[in-house]
């Protein structure tokens, strides 16, 4: 090899002296045969023939020290590039939508692997089992909630058939669950949410993860510094420790090891910073990125009673639970022993026989890539969006074989008189390759860059949409050798069928007839339908996913959208006592209402499209004489708060300062409860019951209907509001309205906050619009990602539309020039090319509707009110497809319309 | 076109062979080469002229001969090859592999 490398570098020396040896050889035998008698002209004829082909001699001689591939190739590409630049328009539109393609795949692939592929950055992830599980729904046919499940606190989701899924259980599961023969370890672990974090007088709100003592060693995690949290360290009375993430030992303590030992307060509860998290490591959920890990237990200290009330409790369900198993047991294994072994364990629990009826039931799945919770949320879109960027690759890579099928036919007669000139046909067939990847790879590598913009501009699309959501995506170059390669193939299988065709070709009629093939035509007409197919479904799902936006953001609300700042404070947990929160959060509200330009200031436990989320203000059941609210919600917010909310009030008063602590308990109804259990009464007045905490609601008032929790939930929500200061929520999210830009006074609200208490962060400052966007963030992003894609597969088509047409043109000029001569308008003309491409389009029409419409049944649920055969969206991607088509052929029509005929009947 | 020397001959390889032994009795150069093989093969092996530089190299490459300038006898400035001690090891071996295979090539025939 050495060698090989040696005399390449000597190449040049030794080609010339190749060279010179066979001129001697010649020279020497055609003097032997000028000496036997043969005319000196005839004598080296003879020994040219007597030799062979010189130059291919010399080929394979260079060939042996492997110099002629690389020399040729550097031919090649020289060579290509010529030829690229000769037709430079249509070869960088091929090359750049190419790039676009596989940048597009990259990035989209590379997204969809670090949210659904990526394995969690834990030891041997295979071996872990998560533990789900799953039952009839728990609710009777007359609303009533029977069911194991007494309360919970975490997520359901839909399973097969109506069944409700969670991956929650009981404290007290943990213990039953354990079998050393199929676990090695089993752990817990409860999202702790945002908590206030002290370090040295400052504090900031970080989400938290509260685990048991056997997460991390469970987990296989190594430590950045410090240790770990142990069982000992999750046994009651044990000192509370707290491990951090790795960045927040870097922002707060300056580095891993200067954290180590440190006093912190977590919600005004002193804890001590025992270990670091290695820099990787986001603890189970890829969309949790906790910053703060602490014993289970420690909730117990944090948040009092009412998390000892559910701690034990063997059917308030809150814990998730993974398990690694031992080596050699399979999940199928460990799911047939602690499936029946978590049924005899429930039904232990079951109160009532209508809860044993449907206990549920135990699901093991693997735990590789973590929980599902984002993956459930965001799998779907994701697909579609991989099936959206796959057409667009086909439709760049149809491109590509347009441009070389069209090179191809253009290069027939080039082709023809090198081959006469003796050059070899695979040597012809490898330029022609060569050409093509040369075209592929340029497309490659553009694509890369435009992978790695790509990748960056999702992570902050996708960041400003998620709290607490960090999108972890890095360049896969799996993906984009995937790609390129696919790219590669195309430009080799659409280089190769025209470089067999064209070199088999004989070569006289290659020399002769240098245009005709109507085969090749076709071919390309087939592409471009193809590809104005594709383009109509990419554009038809686009539309879809645009309207679906557009009926989220007209949804009428029943609250006011602009000119509102929301920010929320948990003064519970940076210190503030039961007794004196109210007047703490009722003193701040009218500090915020005296703001110059705030019109009016209110509060209330969450916004109200995210309400809900935060748990309910009323704790008990609400009746109404004997009668229970049924699916009844209910807010507890601070004085004028429908006056702050523009929520129009129909009869009483809203909520006002006088309903403080002492006064007695108000309610205000939204006009759907007041509906549906008082008919046409008048509810002023009335009484809403709370058996559980022995109080009587009166109702002052009643609210126009408003969408509570959501923008896609009922019109009208049944909802109670509740004086804050009477029902005290822990946290409150204030809103402003203001005059002009709400985020004018973020800076305002923070100094009024820190001077009544710097222990008190202020989070979660944004305008009321961007609260309601963050709750439609997956189809915001879903429909600004569509519309791009939609973009790029349309001018992507187009390219192949104006290719098409410049070649078809070049190919008929002479045919046009007759056209011409003969007394064709140039009209005429130009609508012989577009009649072409419309009829092309009509044809790509035809397949696709019917397809688009069958295949979009899938994303129906991505839909908002809107249909996949949504006939407006239809017709609209059917017009700008025409438009477009037309546009990107009216270039070379117009070209064709200028041709002089006395040239085009000259040229052949 | 495009045709490896091998392919041409009846034997595969012979040609390398016939150069080494070519070789291994004097030094020459490459026309001198094709005008020993045919002169000392009664001008029964007809050589295909070109074939025979790729041949050169690719058995310098495998360090079985030496090229080096010099002049020829009719004083041309000429590349004159020798064989190397590895290339007359070579030599046996091809030498002993032909020997075989004609053996059995002369059994079959003798049988037909």
């Amino acid at each position: 090899m050495l060698r090989r490398l040696q005399y390449w570098l000597q190449r040049r020396d030794r080609e010339q002296s190749l060279r010179e040896e066979m001129e001697l050889h010649l020279a020497e035998k055609a003097a032997e045969l000028q000496s036997d008698g043969m005319s000196p002209a005839e004598a080296t004829l003879e020994a040219r023939r007597q030799f062979g082909n010189v130059g291919i001699k010399h080929e394979e001689a260079r060939e042996i020290w492997m110099t002629r591939f690389l020399s040729e190739l550097v031919q090649d590409i020289r060579y290509g590039l010529r030829t690229m630049l000769a037709n430079k328009a249509f070869s960088a539109l091929a090359v750049l939508s190419l790039a676009l393609g596989i940048g597009a795949n990259t990035t989209i692939y590379s997204l969809m692997e670090s949210v659904l592929l990526r394995s969690l950055p834990v030891q041997e992830p295979e071996s872990l089992a998560v533990l789900n599980w799953h039952s009839e729904p728990p609710q009777t046919a007359d609303k009533q909630w029977v069911h194991v499940v007494h309360g919970i606190q975490g997520r359901f989701w839909p399973g097969d058939k109506g069944t409700l899924m969670s991956g929650i259980f009981p404290y007290p599961t943990l213990d039953a669950m354990r079998d050393p023969a199929i676990f090695t370890s089993l752990f817990g672990y409860f999202d702790g949410h945002n908590r206030n974090f002290g370090v040295r007088g400052y504090a900031t709100s970080v989400p938290s993860e509260f685990v048991t003592g056997e997460y991390f060693h469970g987990l296989g995690v190594t430590p950045a510094a410090g240790r770990f949290i142990t069982p000992e360290d999750d046994r009651p009375n044990a000192t509370p420790v707290a491990v951090i993430s790795y960045a927040t030992s870097q922002n707060r303590f300056g580095g891993p090891a200067n954290a180590i030992g440190q006093p912190v307060l977590i919600d005004n509860t002193p804890f001590t910073v025992v270990g670091v998290a290695p820099p990787e490591f986001f603890g189970v959920e890829p969309a949790r990125t906790p910053d703060l890990y602490l014993p289970l237990r420690t909730i117990l200290l944090l948040d009092g009673p009412i998390a000892a009330k559910s701690f034990h409790d063997e059917n308030f369900y809150w814990l998730e639970m993974m398990g690694r198993l031992r080596p050699g047991v399979t999940i199928a294994q460990a799911q047939a022993a602690m499936g029946p072994r978590f049924h005899q364990w429930v039904s232990t629990t079951a109160k009532s026989e209508g809860e044993r009826a449907k206990l549920p039931q135990l699901k093991l799945n693997p735990g590789v890539t973590g929980l599902g919770g984002l993956r459930r949320y965001y799998a779907k879109p994701l697909y579609v969006l991989l099936a959206m960027v796959g057409l667009i690759l086909a439709i760049a890579c149809a491109n590509i074989a347009n441009l070389l099928l069209a090179r191809a036919a253009a290069r027939r007669r080039e082709i023809a008189v090198r081959l006469s000139l003796g050059a070899g046909r695979l040597r012809v067939i490898r330029q022609l390759l060569t050409e093509s990847v040369l075209l592929a790879s340029l497309g490659g590598i553009l694509g890369a860059l435009f992978a790695i913009w790509g990748i960056q501009a999702l992570t902050v699309l996708f960041g400003a949409g998620e709290e607490n959501f960090t999108l972890r995506a890095e360049l896969n170059w799996n993906v984009l050798a995937i790609t390129a390669g696919l790219s590669i193939l195309c430009g080799l299988f659409f280089g190769l069928a025209p470089a067999l065709q064209a070199t088999r070709a004989e070569v006289l009629p290659g020399l002769q007839a240098a245009r005709s093939s109507g085969g090749r035509h076709n071919i390309q007409s087939l592409l471009v339908v193809a590809q104005i197919a594709m383009s109509f479904v990419i554009l038809v799902a686009a539309g879809l996913f645009v309207r679906t936006l557009n009926n989220l953001h007209s949804v009428q609300l029943g609250y006011s959208r602009e000119n509102i700042l929301l920010f929320t404070l948990n003064a519970r947990q940076a210190g503030h006592r039961e007794s004196e929160l109210a007047t703490f959060y009722a003193d701040l509200n009218r500090r915020f209402a005296s703001i110059p330009g705030v019109n009016s200031a209110s509060l209330a436990q969450s916004s109200i499209v995210s309400a809900g989320f935060h748990g309910n203000a009323v704790h008990s059941a609400m009746k109404i004489g004997s009668t229970t609210l049924a699916d009844v919600k209910s807010i507890a917010a601070g004085p004028n708060y429908l006056a702050t909310m523009q929520i129009p009030l129909l009869a009483g008063r809203d909520l006002a300062e006088r309903d403080h602590a002492a006064a007695p308990p108000v309610a205000i109804i939204t006009e759907r409860l007041a509906r549906t259990y008082f008919g046409s009464e008048n509810p002023i007045g009335r009484r809403i019951h709370l058996p559980d905490v022995k109080k009587d609601l009166e109702i002052v008032g009643v609210s126009a209907n408003l969408r509570y929790g959501g923008i896609k939930t009922q019109e009208g929500s049944l909802v109670v509001f509740v004086p804050a200061a009477q029902f005290t929520p822990d946290r409150v999210t204030y809103a402003l309205r203001t005059l002009g830009d709400p985020l004018r006074f973020a800076n305002t609200v923070q100094e009024i906050v820190r001077n009544a208490d710097s222990r008190l962060p202020v989070t979660n400052v944004l305008t009321q619009a961007a609260e309601i966007d963050r709750t439609i963030s997956r189809e915001l992003t879903f429909a600004k990602l569509c519309t791009g894609f939609a973009l790029l597969a349309l001018l992507t088509a187009c390219v192949g539309v104006y290719g098409t047409m410049s070649y078809t043109v070049a190919r008929q000029a002479s045919e046009i020039g007759i056209r011409m001569a003969l007394g064709a308008q140039r009209q005429a003309v130009v609508w012989m090319i577009l009649r072409r491409v419309l009829i092309l389009a009509a044809v790509a029409l035809a397949i696709s509707i019917p397809t688009a419409v069958a295949g979009f049944r899938v994303i129906r649920s991505l839909l908002f009110q809107t249909q996949p055969g949504d006939p407006a969206t239809l017709a609209l991607a059917g017009v700008v497809l025409l438009m477009a088509a037309a546009l990107a052929a009216y270039a070379p029509a117009r070209r064709a319309s200028r041709i002089d005929p006395l040239v085009a009947l000259r040229q052949d | 076109m495009g045709r490896k020397p091998q392919k041409n001959d009846s034997l595969p390889g012979s040609l390398d062979m016939l150069i080494l032994r070519t070789l291994s009795l004097r030094e020459l150069h490459g026309y001198g080469i094709v005008q020993y093989l045919q002169q000392s093969s009664d001008n029964e092996l007809l050589v295909e002229e070109g074939s025979l530089y790729p041949a050169l190299q690719r058995l310098e490459l495998n360090g079985w001969i030496e090229g080096a300038w010099g002049v020829t006898s009719s004083n041309r400035r000429a590349r004159i090859y020798k064989i190397t001690p590895a290339g007359r090891k070579q030599l046996a071996v091809e030498t002993r592999k032909y020997a075989r295979l004609t053996l059995a090539i002369a059994r079959v025939m003798g049988e037909a």
